[in-house]
């Protein structure tokens, strides 16, 4: 049943206040809430309208969800270059807290997409996140780092984007438009994640057999959507990532998690 | 340099970001809007670099996403999309006056931001200036003469465009983001009339427009030697960089580019009351 929700609240929270986040009450009295990990870099902002509508449809059916910027990210304070993966951590245990603090809920649901989905479950612990949610997770850093930096390769010579190739050290220390700090670089190359022993839903919607098995192999329930998702598409860059299908598919979890 | 996330307008559905100068604040405001579809933080985060590095210099700045853009709700009005964006930009410009005691403001747009831009920068007496990125502009004979002539000069790109025509359905010029331009004889009357009542317009240009803007002195073609040459009205165009700056270099050229001019044309801070004394009594 849908319920008309209450507007969502900007705030900011965490140290000195430098994370952005926007809260979508819940229903009194709801026991579980959903904290919504972002992406890093273009996905972030390709993912905001789908994360807003996710978050909606949640808060539309009673439960409460957190959608927030890590440092350096989005709304939130620092740069781009800033960008770390241990601070992305904490930010996610902090905006966990937040949505305890906000919703009242103790029982918490991580989800994300890409390097999100990576966020959540490197961070389960520390965030005392109960359940998860992942969507086409990054979980070989080495090969996400590479296919980055072929992306920014071709970026040099794309026709549709600049009258003409640019010099390689305009397109140097980044990946599809945002600045790329060493330790970020070190961080993710070195990024090699396992699945995690909590109640997991494994979305994929781009070919990965090889995790498909090892989530099932850990107990995970693996999903597969019908459309694959342009994650890595040069040519789609700056276009919007859009599935009502994966919208669907986690409210329908998250109300399965409910009643589990 | 202070950021407050709001809600805000006439039906409090608007979200946005002020950046508040920690001191020195200038009584001219900036307000940055939408880039298409992208959510208030801009292509690449371009906005929230562009409202803190201004902010650095003394200028508050909000950025926010327009009616049903972002993060930000239909307001339940029944106008014309028009008549929407000058209503939140005039609930954009309420929150600033109250928040820093702005008595004046700078529109700040890329693409269909620029034209937004335009629209409130016509209408509203508030407006003191307007960067338009990518806005409007014109194909003048000269822009055809610089388009086709090295095409036709050149034998082999002759042979490679008929062959490209035979193979592909025509396409629309330019790359994803074309839109509809109003009539340039309009265009050209509205901004006579902003030059008339004082205000500075930046028109910058980036290679991403090159399907309809292909040189600085297009300006002038387009619009008259009278507008180009106006005091209120400076012109770029850097034909290497693309639509949305996706490069870090090309981001901190452009702001370091728009803070100059903003320094150069709106350098005076705001009285010591207005911003504290405004913020008190509201």
């Amino acid at each position: 049943m849908t319920r008309r929700s209450e507007p969502d609240i900007p705030c900011h929270f965490g140290p000195h206040g430098g994370l952005f986040g926007l809260y979508h009450p819940g229903a009194l009295g709801a026991k579980t809430a959903v904290l919504l990990c972002p992406p890093l870099g273009q996905d972030l902002i390709r993912c905001h309208r789908l994360y807003r509508q996710l978050a909606h449809a949640l808060a539309g059916q009673g439960t409460a969800a957190l959608r927030f910027d890590y440092y350096g990210t989005g709304d939130s304070a620092g740069g781009s270059e800033e960008v770390e993966w241990l601070r992305c951590l904490e930010d996610v245990a902090t905006a966990a807290e937040q949505l305890r603090l906000r919703s009242g809920c103790e029982r918490i649901v991580g989800f994300g997409a890409r390097l999100g989905g990576s966020l959540a479950l490197a961070a389960v612990d520390s965030a005392r996140l109960d359940e998860l949610i992942l969507w086409d997770p990054v979980l070989d850093g080495a090969a996400h780092v590479a296919a980055l930096d072929a992306l920014q390769a071709a970026l040099r010579f794309d026709t549709d984007r600049f009258v003409a190739p640019r010099p390689a050290t305009a397109l140097a220390d980044q990946w599809q438009g945002f600045a790329v700090g060493i330790c970020l670089r070190q961080q993710l190359a070195e990024l090699c994640l396992d699945p995690p022993h909590r109640r997991t839903l494994l979305l994929q919607s781009v070919a990965a057999a090889a995790d498909r098995h090892r989530f099932a192999a850990a107990g995970a329930e693996v999903a597969t959507l019908s459309q694959p998702t342009p994650w890595n598409d040069l040519a789609r860059l700056e276009t919007a990532i859009q599935s009502h299908e994966l919208i669907e598919a986690v409210s329908r979890r998250v109300q399965e998690a409910l009643h589990a | 340099m202070h950021e407050q996330a709001t809600r805000f307008g006439r039906a409090n559905h608007l979200t946005g970001i002020t950046g508040l100068p920690t001191e020195d604040a200038r009584s001219t405001g900036v307000i940055i809007l939408n880039a298409g579809l992208v959510h208030r933080v801009g292509p690449f985060r371009l906005h929230v670099e562009m409202a803190r590095q201004l902010n650095a210099r003394g200028f508050p700045t909000l950025r926010f996403d327009l009616s049903t853009l972002g993060d930000s709700s239909a307001s339940g009005e029944s106008s014309s999309r028009e008549q929407q964006v000058r209503s939140d930009v005039a609930d954009a410009m309420a929150l600033l006056r109250k928040q820093a005691g702005c008595s004046r403001f700078v529109l700040i747009g890329l693409c269909s931001g620029a034209q937004n831009a335009h629209l409130v920068a016509h209408s509203s007496e508030a407006v003191a200036g307007a960067v338009f990125l990518d806005g409007y502009a014109y194909r003048s004979t000269g822009f055809k003469l610089r388009h086709y002539l090295p095409r036709l000069l050149n034998p082999a790109r002759v042979v490679r465009h008929l062959a490209r025509r035979l193979r592909t359905a025509p396409a629309a010029a330019g790359s994803g983001f074309q839109v509809e331009f109003p009539p340039q004889a309009r265009v050209r009357d509205e901004l006579a009339v902003m030059l008339d009542r004082g205000l500075k317009l930046y028109f910058i240009y980036s290679g991403g427009s090159s399907w309809y803007f292909n040189h600085r002195r297009q300006f002038g073609e387009c619009y008259g030697r009278a507008l180009a040459t106006h005091p209120g009205v400076t012109v770029s165009f850097n034909k290497e960089v693309d639509h949305t700056y996706i490069l870090v270099g090309d981001r901190r050229r452009l702001l370091d580019n728009i803070e100059s001019w903003l320094c150069t044309h709106f350098p005076q801070p705001a009285p010591a009351r207005d911003t504290r004394q405004a913020a008190a009594t509201t």
